[in-house]
């Protein structure tokens, strides 16, 4: 029997019922002895049933109900919706039928479905659009096969520290699953695919346990350190008519307010950072809204001290004169180092030499304090290593970067006297002329090749700039060791950055910029993005949903034709050997044929410009592009490039 | 393109150190190369692909140097190749002979340096 012709009485909590009506009969009269007749005449009498019994057990069942006037997704899209959420994404799924259904009837399509051809690019949507939005989304999918292709998504927001909702669609009841691929697309406990990798997740069994576990996870992926969660779904609570309507509750939910450091640690943090002579602020998945970018301005401002960001958020304006992003060296120099909300502490402040004996040495001064402000600690997991190798440091501690901001500065001040002011205002003058000496070389630098074929990376970035400078752009992706754009363009406002994938999981860039842009649409925003030409392949579909939903963006493809890191690495393992370094792009590069990513991008109806292998012809085809994007519509523009 | 992504955002540490290499004495020491050899052997071998085809620069974990206008001695230049002092991979003379980084060596000084930005109006925004 379909489910959809399932009575509405074969929901699991009637099932129950009746299973014990059932069971009770079968004590009575066991199903092997309806038939016989017992010898004993006194039970025979008594056994021997009337005619309306013969009749009620001759008759055939009642037929199927062919309508219902609710479900229990109907009530889980007025729970996402009280929550928010504005925008599903999905690829569809049987095992979420109930729920897709419900969004779009019940809900008149709110939260928006977006249409995803792979579940790796909703995931990765979801992640674009949650750094860029400062919410989270959702994205639903088979939760067994679909559930597999969103695992890298997962993976990579996971990493980047990125809230997610994802959801999946199951058949928890074994009898109810129809023959066929019901049972390959089931399992006992699908949150196991990807719980070392979510903060949380459940399989509710009721509706208002979904109710409570669906708040409950929006507010762990919203709480710092953020993160992905998961929902199973049964699909027989999200079909099944609401067997209590009135008893059910959507939970209220209020946003946890971030962790600040304890004022003790803060106030320990703010002497080592006065009494320095060479303080230095490093930081990473830093700002968490428009007030993470003024938080730590006003710190750095303050100390008069040099800034170096790794760019995992919109931390730090570019051309700040504090912005020594470019001189690692400092490093070096520092004696007090404040490491906020770092991915890889260990990484940054350490040289690392990838030869055939790995050694390490540390890049910082021996006798240097090290503080860290950050909640990465807090919540971690053991099996994948994205923690990184373990750091010393002098004083950990665990508050949100951005919420703690405020009071470390405060603390800063209090300890400063006019002879501090004096002595950092020289400090601050120095790191200026510094910073602007850097800002000249990155020009100087861009030049060579300038009028190259293939295209240098340098000029591809000064071509894009030169068209969308003027407009309310985010830059939302970059392509592997794409440096240009933080060394030339004039990064100030809050939402022109929005970092990088977090794993390191190739097919982030394309979709992720997409979801970001999604964001940026409301507003009226300008989205730009670069991205790798292997990236671009991973999941070229999700330019069709940036064409069906009308999202604007501007994707440059830096298009090297090569996976070109590997291409690199490989060439390193072949001079190691001392052999075949001449063969090196076997299995590394894109080409032969190469791959036309313009007509890629017109077949799935979005606008496309290229192979552009001409410098000459490059700004033109980024005119016409930026002219689609600011009607609305999304444009491709392909440049042959260098490789870095 | 990347699958393996060292995060080190250390590549932001700046293809400007590869500017400082091109500023040491002019190089009074190389043998006679052959400029077009060199040319098609530093696309051969890989060297454009960390350095770039203009020899402009670009990464490998870290910023690899700008080569095009090399200022360094020839012998610096050997050195670097043959027993490298960061990630570079060595060379040795089994992948690449003294002549082969010879003809690199004049390929590398062939290639034009730096312009003034000034002279470009779109680095000015």
């Amino acid at each position: 029997m379909s489910k959809r012709r399932r009575s509405a009485d074969s929901s699991r909590r009637n099932f129950l019922k009746g299973a014990g009506v059932a069971g009770a009969a079968a004590a009575i009269v066991p199903p092997a002895t309806v038939n016989a007749l017992p010898a004993d005449p006194q039970i025979r009498k008594a056994a021997i049933p009337g005619p309306r019994q013969i009749a009620a057990e001759t008759m055939p069942p009642a037929a199927d109900p062919v309508n219902q006037t609710s479900s229990g997704g109907d009530f889980m899209v007025d729970v996402f919706n009280a929550l928010g959420i504005e925008y599903l994404a999905i690829n569809c799924a049987s095992s979420y039928r109930g729920l897709h259904e419900a969004v779009v009837n019940h809900g008149n399509n709110k939260p928006e479905i977006i249409t995803c051809v792979h579940e790796d690019i909703a995931v990765h949507l979801a992640q674009g659009y949650a750094k860029m939005s400062g919410r989270p989304m959702a994205m639903a999918c088979h939760g067994v096969v679909g559930l597999q292709h969103a695992a890298m998504a997962i993976y990579n927001s996971w990493c980047d520290r990125v809230p997610v909702m994802v959801l999946g669609g199951n058949i928890l009841e074994a009898d109810k699953r129809a023959p066929g691929a019901e049972w390959p697309h089931s399992g006992v406990d699908i949150g196991q695919l990807v719980r070392e990798f979510t903060k949380w997740d459940d399989q509710p069994a009721s509706l208002q346990h979904f109710a409570e576990s669906a708040v409950r996870a929006y507010k762990i992926a919203t709480t710092p350190p953020m993160g992905p969660v998961f929902l199973a779904l049964d699909a027989e609570l999200q079909e099944n008519p609401i067997p209590n309507a009135k008893g059910l509750r959507i939970p209220k939910f209020e946003l946890v307010t971030p962790p600040q450091g304890d004022s003790g640690a803060i106030a320990a943090a703010a002497k080592l950072l006065v009494e320095a002579q060479n303080p230095l602020i490093i930081c990473d998945r830093m700002a968490r809204t428009p007030a993470g970018m003024a938080n730590l301005v006003a710190l750095a401002e303050t100390l008069q001290c040099g800034v170096i960001d790794n760019v995992g958020r919109m931390n730090f304006p570019s051309r700040h004169p504090l912005n020594q992003s470019f001189r690692r060296g400092l490093i070096a120099q520092a004696d007090v180092i404040i490491a906020i909300e770092m991915n890889d502490l260990w990484g940054t402040l350490t040289h690392f030499s990838d030869r055939i004996v790995r050694q390490s040495r540390p890049s910082t001064k021996p006798d240097a304090k090290i503080i860290t402000l950050g909640v990465r600690d807090l919540y971690l997991k053991s099996n994948y290593q994205d923690f990184g190798r373990w750091q010393d440091v002098d004083l950990a501690i665990a508050g949100d970067g951005e919420a703690s901001l405020p009071a470390l500065t405060e603390a800063v001040k209090r300890l400063i006297d006019d002879g501090h002011k004096e002595i950092f205002a020289g400090r601050g003058q120095k790191l200026a002329k510094l910073h602007t000496a850097m800002v000249e070389q990155s020009k100087t630098d861009a030049t060579i090749g300038w009028d190259s074929s293939p295209i240098t990376t340098a000029r591809m970035c000064a071509e894009v700039y030169n068209q969308i400078k003027d407009e309310d752009w985010s830059l939302v992706g970059t392509a592997i060791r794409l440096t240009w754009p933080h060394r030339l363009w004039d990064f100030k406002k809050p939402n022109q950055w929005n970092g990088v994938s977090g794993g390191g999981g190739v097919g982030y860039n394309l979709p992720a910029s997409i979801g970001a842009a999604l964001a940026n649409k409301k507003r009226g925003g300008f989205t730009v993005a670069f991205g790798g030409d292997g990236d671009f392949m991973f999941n070229p579909g999700a330019l069709w949903t940036a064409a069906h939903h009308k999202i604007p963006i501007l994707y440059v493809v830096h298009n090297n034709r090569a996976y070109h890191q590997e291409y690199m690495y490989l060439t390193a393992m072949a001079a190691r050997h001392s052999r075949g370094v001449e063969r090196m792009d076997i299995g590394t590069t894109l080409k032969d044929p190469n791959i036309d990513y313009a007509t890629i991008a017109r077949g799935m109806g979005v606008h496309g410009e290229g192979p552009i292998t001409d410098p000459k012809d490059l700004a033109p085809a980024l005119a016409r592009a930026v002219a689609v994007v600011k009607s609305g519509s999304p444009a491709v523009v392909d440049v042959v490039t260098d490789p870095r | 393109m990347t699958k393996v992504k060292r995060i080190g955002i250390a590549a932001l540490a700046g293809a400007v150190i590869g500017a400082a290499a091109c500023v040491i004495a002019q190089a009074q020491d190389a043998p006679h190369g052959d400029a077009g050899n060199g040319k098609r052997i530093y696309l051969a071998v890989g060297c454009f692909t960390c350095h770039g085809r203009s020899g402009q620069g670009g990464a490998l974990n870290g910023p690899a140097p700008i080569l095009a206008s090399t200022a360094l001695p020839f012998d610096g230049f050997k050195g670097q190749i043959r027993d490298p002092s960061n990630d570079m991979p060595a060379y040795s003379d089994a992948v690449l002979s003294d002549k082969d980084i010879a003809d690199i060596f004049a390929f590398v000084e062939s290639l034009p340096g730096p312009r003034s930005p000034k002279d470009i109006s779109i680095l000015n925004n």
